[in-house]
């Protein structure tokens, strides 16, 4: 089961990390995180319908000055491969794109997303961490941000449920 | 009428408005028509309105123009319900409809069988200023209104297939988004690049501090 104590851990550190902006589509596992952002005054919240929109949105708030983050299931960084090659790719967009890892190893839904999500990452070029230990995900989020502001390329942290 | 004229007609109502350009004809018109770094193309079909809602969330008190397409809206249709969620009351989109995929060699889209009302369909999504456009004169009169009052604004502008012959662009999309930013930075006086000092540089001074 998701933890409230778990999901406040990612958005602690998206704050830390100068995450000013999240654009979202839901995940079940994604609940607890979505709902702090809801509550929380500190980030603007902008849900989407569709996950490319969300690669849309982030890309208008980055050029615009404030720092992104796409929150989402691995389904929709699926859908969304083409806004981040010709938009966030293209043009060089620093964009966390925080992935729900469906299919990871023990999840017995969406086994075919579990199998290529990572090659797909790497097929784009994106370079991503997978977060398993809850007492690294600070860390790790300020590590997705310093690499996405660096190469100004989309960083992905794949979320298994170990850290929700 | 024709897109350029109709662009002819917007560019010098426009100060220091920002655009977002969608990819294909008006693009390249908006650039020759009104050179400036407050201009954006855009690569990815569909999602300009996407890009020019997050810059109008990410500055609020700034006018945000976003040129779409027929085919364009089509193709990210949804983005009107995310537009009509937020409200964002500095955006103006505006739907250059053409009724065809021009820059694809001119193959119908959605609105080629002319049932679809584009406004209609804005309005459903909960966006409230809303203008169907036939004329340079009442195209003139809706970017007049949306200028000067608070949004969301949609104007759907039925125009006539054809471009104009005009300049390429100027720069890649790299080159644009560098010259946006520092657009941004300079008219809102933000900093927006920061570029960070390397782990080597801080070490090196703390020893030198030492």
């Amino acid at each position: 089961m998701a933890s409230p104590e778990r999901a406040r851990e990612i958005v602690v550190g998206l704050k830390e990390a100068g995450i000013q902006l999240v654009a979202s589509v839901p995940d079940i596992n994604l609940l607890q995180v979505l709902n702090l952002l809801y509550e929380d005054r500190g980030i603007i919240h902008v849900p989407v319908g569709r996950e490319e929109e969300g690669v849309g949105v982030c890309t208008g708030a980055y050029l615009g000055g404030k720092r992104p983050a796409l929150l989402m299931q691995n389904a929709g960084f699926m859908a969304s491969c083409n806004g981040l090659t010709t938009t966030a790719l293209q043009f060089g967009i620093p964009v966390v794109l925080l992935v729900y890892y469906a299919g990871d190893m023990g999840d017995n839904a969406f086994h075919m997303l579990g199998l290529l999500t990572e090659p797909v990452l790497d097929g784009l070029g994106i370079k991503y961490s997978v977060m398993r230990d809850p007492s690294m995900v600070r860390k790790q989020i300020a590590e997705a941000v310093t690499a996405a502001e660096a190469s100004k390329r989309p960083v992905a942290l794949l979320l298994t449920r170990a850290v929700l | 009428m024709k897109r350029y004229e109709c662009l002819q007609a917007i560019a010098p109502m426009i100060k220091d408005e920002l655009f977002v350009t969608t990819a294909g004809g008006a693009t390249n018109e908006w650039f020759a028509v009104r050179p400036s770094d407050g201009n954006l193309q855009v690569k990815t079909l569909g999602l300009c309105s996407s890009i020019g809602l997050g810059v109008a969330i990410a500055l609020p008190r700034r006018k945000v123009f976003v040129f779409d397409g027929d085919g364009a809206l089509w193709m990210n249709f949804g983005s009107l319900a995310t537009i009509g969620l937020h409200q964002p009351k500095n955006l103006v989109h505006i739907c250059w409809d053409n009724r065809q995929y021009e820059s694809s060699g001119g193959e119908p889209t959605v609105s080629t069988a002319g049932r679809i009302d584009y406004a209609e369909a804005a309005r459903a999504a909960g966006i409230q200023s809303l203008r169907h456009v036939n004329t340079v004169a009442e195209l003139r009169d809706a970017v007049r209104y949306a200028l000067d009052h608070d949004g969301p604004h949609f104007i759907w502008a039925s125009i006539e297939p054809g471009r104009t012959q005009v300049p390429p662009l100027p720069y890649d999309e790299l080159e644009n988004k560098y010259r946006f930013i520092r657009y941004i930075e300079e008219t809102e006086g933000v900093s927006i690049l920061q570029i960070p000092i390397s782990h080597s540089y801080q070490l090196g001074s703390e020893k030198r501090g030492r």
